[in-house]
């Protein structure tokens, strides 16, 4: 009797905790992170006797929570790609959005500014068209500059949001070592798993793969260490470690990742990849820095392109031209762990050569190696950068000076800068160079068939520049300069002298002569114009093979291709995400269907094992009536 | 398979998501009419259209040079018109003077006339357009090219005249250098002038002469002397007699692939020159012709070949003009075809630009009601599928 007490009674209790378990696991059905818990029962001690072992009853040897780790890391892998492009297409959708907008585009307002140059061909002398040329040249001026300020804006944005997104890192990070800790103390006092401790560790670990790429490794006694990046320790076991924005060497204004250790900090930037904080890490110098960099050169582009006609020009009051648009120079930092003395002043030596990358040139053994930091490709330099040779490679011309020591670096930025210091210098209309400064006539009196065509300049700082000088043929192949020489006339052929060039062609008579004279009073003249609208349409960038315009459309379509990319990434990565936390929840989630029907289960094995009592009760009383009444 | 009741939830949020963007996406397109929205909706695809805005742009441009050229060139059409017939009239004044029974005084007569024909051919080559700039002064359009002091007029114009892009590889003269148009013309008949000396006695006169073989001909000053009335000698520059012959009145002197006439009767000792032609400008021809009238010295055949000479270099010039026009409307023309290729290109970037930008509306309201359906057959089932439970058969 006593045993059908005592196992009734462990019945009872079992599945009394049973019940709690499922009301348990209805009451979590909508909360997140929580794990289906399962209660496992085993049977109690058998009795041996004469007859045989007599069951004991039941026991609850445990209540564990279904959860599978290779699918928490799926969901975590796939949160982390997510979030990183996720964040990557938003911020560069930002950029591609400004720079589509249609209609006010930098390539239409490039073209506008050649359709004013056109309209000034047209009427030279007109200073209507002028001033409209000017207006023109500032909006340009006006858009490019604000493209770069929200460029900058947006990377001020990015370097914000670094910032936060490390202090959620470190505020997750320190929860989960202490959560680790608890879960150590727990497991090693009961034996048993603390589900609800590791169900709050899931979610957090859930919640930082949302900021930053992770992978995790348990220990014995339950603690979970949290790595970052290329296997850096974030959290190991009841201790973690902390990130922090640390200057970047070459730019302070520019907030790069760093693990702080007992050795100071080290710069992780590098090394961090997925997450919110790896998508801003990339988008900042695949999209922003690199947008930055293509529009200042459309502006280094535009301004000497259009200067160097100007120069070689006459403005409307005779004089000869001047610059129409400054630019920003060359970005050379040094990075702030130099120890030499050296010091470099970068210009730009030639349009065509220039990239929009960026360049990082360090002192390695004793010699000077210039890396582009957007390749990582070595680039070969000529030249020994002194003042003197100064060392020549895409573009660029670098004089060296002091004494470097070894793995001293500097980062130069061809372009970063340009747009920035961008301006028109021109005020007044009359100060547009539409004329050339020389013209060239033949003599009426010439009886031969030679043409002689439009002087170029090729020097305008030739003091003799505007002299009148003739070119007298002695006979139909040979010809002096101003009465002096005698040169072999070949049809056709450049003929040069006082800083211009002129073309003639034909065959002339002997005594034939033809004059290059100042141009003075030339107002209708709008062949130094025509000569700057065709340098604006030919291939000037990029090794002559992208005109301004052409560098306008690629930057447009490049980031169109890199947000398209991290959209289809995103989008890829959202559905391999939602199937990996339906995975996990098909596992882990609770069905209330399972839970009712466990209900049931338990409340009828409940009654059961009450009914017992209530029959044992029965035997009881029948015994004890039997032994009274007799 | 278990599936957690989450799931159920999660499916059909993250599904009404999914298709409420797509839903919100392809009613943007619908109500902007634009299938790209920015570059990355089809970054090669926005490349193009940046490409043929920028084309386009440039062809509304070239079509605006075009319209530039055409004015000035019309002006300039029209100053040619009009020289041409300052110049016929003149003509026909010289015409009614080269008549011997006419006196002096009429002669002079006529001469006030050709002044007047002269200021009226200086006064168009002094034209300007509608800004006040100067049609025939070349680069120089702020400087009045023609200036007449006396008998003469000097060009203070430039040589070189402006170009106007009117395509990509096309361009045009937006006008003719003065000293090109007035001033170079071709004296005599445009090989050689003739001229009777001043010291002729004898009333014979010379006409301009023609070439009649060219390959004959060597430029050379040639003297037609006459030994007697009825006997003349050719001789070149280095006194070589290249031809000689008898005379009558009216006959034809040919010598060197040359040959001129001439009428009247010499006297034995007269001279007639035949020089190669150098450049005569318009107003030149004019005022030569004016003071020839005017003169009151020159015998009968002395008048008469200078009106001969001076009759044939304003018909070089009339040709002159008549050429340069030609060439004129030969760019006016090309600018009108250029423009009417323009406008076809304008048109074929136009719709380039449309197909790929703008939306095909069948298919995107199709796509849209596709997405409805789905939609709401989502919701549906989700509503359905959310009332299941086994508890609600418990009790």
């Amino acid at each position: 009797m006593g045993d059908v007490f005592s196992t009734s009674v462990s019945g009872l209790l079992a599945f009394q905790r049973a019940l709690t378990v499922t009301s348990n696991n209805v009451a979590n059905v909508s909360t997140p992170g929580y794990s289906v818990e399962q209660t496992n029962f085993s049977e109690a001690w058998a009795q041996p006797t004469a007859s045989g072992f007599i069951g004991n009853g039941v026991t609850v040897s445990s209540i564990t929570r279904a959860y599978s780790e290779a699918l928490a890391n799926q969901v975590r892998n796939s949160q982390s790609s997510y979030a990183g492009a996720n964040t990557f297409a938003t911020q560069a959708a930002l950029v591609d959005n400004m720079l589509s907008a249609s209609g006010t585009g930098i390539s239409d307002s490039l073209q506008s500014f050649v359709n004013a140059l056109q309209t000034v061909a047209n009427s030279p002398s007109t200073t209507a068209e002028r001033q409209t040329l000017l207006s023109q040249a500032q909006a340009l001026v006006n858009q490019l500059k604000s493209y770069d300020s929200q460029l900058s804006q947006y990377q001020s944005d990015v370097e914000t949001q670094i910032g936060d997104n490390v202090d959620q890192i470190n505020s997750i990070a320190s929860s989960i070592a202490t959560l680790n800790s608890q879960i150590a103390a727990a497991q090693t006092g009961t034996g048993q798993t603390p589900n609800s401790l590791l169900d709050q560790r899931d979610t957090l670990i859930d919640q930082l793969s949302q900021y930053v790429g992770v992978s995790t490794a348990t220990q014995s006694d339950g603690e979970m260490n949290v790595y970052i990046g290329s296997g850096q320790a974030l959290v190991v076991g009841g201790t973690a470690q902390k990130l922090a924005t640390t200057p970047d060497p070459y730019n302070a204004t520019r907030e790069n990742v760093g693990l702080v250790n007992s050795g100071g900090t080290v710069d992780i930037t590098s090394q961090i990849t997925g997450g919110t904080l790896g998508g801003l890490i990339a988008v900042r110098s695949q999209v922003l820095d690199q947008a930055q960099n293509a529009i200042g050169q459309i502006s280094v582009g535009l301004t000497t392109l259009v200067n160097q006609q100007q120069e070689s020009g006459m403005d409307l009051t005779g004089a000869l031209g001047q610059d129409m648009f400054s630019v920003g120079g060359v970005t050379a930092a040094a990075a702030s762990t130099n120890s030499g003395s050296a010091s470099l002043t970068v210009t730009r030596a030639n349009l065509s050569g220039l990239t929009t990358d960026d360049y990082k040139l360090q002192m390695t053994g004793g010699s000077w190696q210039l890396i582009d930091s957007t390749t990582g490709q070595s680039v070969a330099m000529t030249g020994n950068g002194t003042s003197a040779s100064p060392f020549q490679a895409d573009g660029l011309s670098i004089v060296v000076s002091g004494t470097a020591s070894n793995g001293d670096s500097f980062q130069i930025r061809p372009t970063a800068a340009a747009t920035s210091g961008l301006s028109l210098l021109l005020t007044s209309p009359s100060q547009i160079a539409a004329a050339s400064p020389v013209q060239a006539a033949a003599s009426s009196s010439n009886s031969g068939t030679a043409t002689i065509s439009s002087p170029t300049v090729t020097d305008p700082t030739d003091p003799q520049l505007q002299s009148t000088t003739s070119i007298q043929f002695t006979s139909a192949t040979t010809y002096s300069i101003n009465g002096a020489g005698s040169y072999s006339y070949t049809s056709g052929s450049a003929i040069s002298a006082n800083g211009w060039s002129v073309n003639i062609t034909g065959t002339p008579a002997a005594g034939d002569t033809f004059t290059v004279k100042s141009n003075a009073g030339g107002t209708g003249d709008n062949s130094n114009m025509l000569a700057m609208i065709s340098a604006l349409s030919s291939s000037s960038l990029n090794g002559g093979t992208t005109s301004l315009t052409g560098a306008a459309t690629n930057l447009v379509s490049q980031v169109g291709v890199l947000t398209q990319q991290a959209q289809a990434t995103a989008s890829t990565q959202q559905t391999v995400n939602q199937d990996a936390v339906t995975a996990r929840n098909n596992l882990s989630g609770v069905n209330l269907d399972e839970e009712a029907a466990n209900l049931v289960r338990y409340q009828q094995a409940y009654q059961a094992c009450a009914q017992m009592i209530q029959a044992a009760n029965t035997m009881f009383n029948s015994l004890i009536t039997a032994v009274r009444g007799g | 398979m278990r599936i957690s009741t989450l799931t159920f939830t999660t499916n059909a949020q993250n599904s009404m998501q999914a298709l409420e963007t797509a839903l919100a996406n392809t009613q943007q397109q619908l109500s902007t009419g634009k299938r790209i929205q920015s570059a990355a909706d089809d970054p090669a695809g926005m490349a193009r259209v940046n490409q043929y805005n920028v084309e386009l742009s440039a062809s509304k441009q070239y079509s605006t040079n075009g319209d530039a050229a055409t004015t000035n060139l019309q002006l300039e059409e029209q100053a040619l018109s009009d020289a041409s017939n300052v110049l016929q009239s003149a003509r026909d004044l010289v015409v009614q003077a080269n008549n011997s029974s006419l006196t002096a005084a009429q002669r002079q007569d006529i001469a006030t006339q050709l002044q007047q024909q002269l200021q009226d051919l200086v006064s168009i080559a002094n034209r300007t357009d509608s800004t006040g700039k100067y049609l025939f002064a070349g680069y120089a359009d702020g400087t009045k090219p023609f200036a007449m002091s006396g008998a003469s007029t000097t060009y203070n114009g430039s040589s070189s005249v402006r170009q106007l892009q009117i395509s990509s590889n096309q361009s045009v003269s937006q006008g003719d250098a003065g000293d090109a148009v007035f001033m170079n013309i071709p004296a005599g008949n445009g090989t050689f002038t003739t001229a009777a000396a001043a010291t002729n006695t004898g009333g014979a006169s010379i006409d301009a002469g023609s070439i009649v073989n060219a390959g004959a001909w060597t430029a050379d000053t040639y003297t037609i002397s006459f030994t007697s009335p009825t006997q003349y000698t050719v001789t070149n520059s280095s006194g070589t007699p290249v031809a000689s012959g008898s005379y009558a009145d009216g006959d034809t002197i040919s010598f060197n692939g040359a040959q001129v006439s001439l009428s009247g009767n010499p006297a034995a000792g007269d001279q007639f020159t035949i020089s190669p032609a150098g450049k005569a400008s318009a107003f030149s021809t004019l005022a030569n012709l004016v003071t020839t009238l005017n003169s009151t010295t020159l015998n009968t055949g002395q008048l008469t070949s200078a009106i001969n000479s001076g009759l044939a270099q304003i018909d070089q010039a009339i040709g002159q003009f008549s050429t340069i026009s030609a060439s004129v409307g030969a760019r006016l023309n090309s600018i009108t075809t250029t423009q009417s290729a323009g406008t076809t290109q304008q048109t074929d970037l136009t719709a380039s630009i449309s197909k790929i930008t703008d939306v095909d509306y069948a298919a995107a309201v199709t796509q849209l009601s596709t997405e409805q359906i789905a939609l709401q057959a989502t919701q549906a089932s989700y509503a359905t599928i959310s009332k299941l439970s086994l508890f609600n058969y418990l009790s």
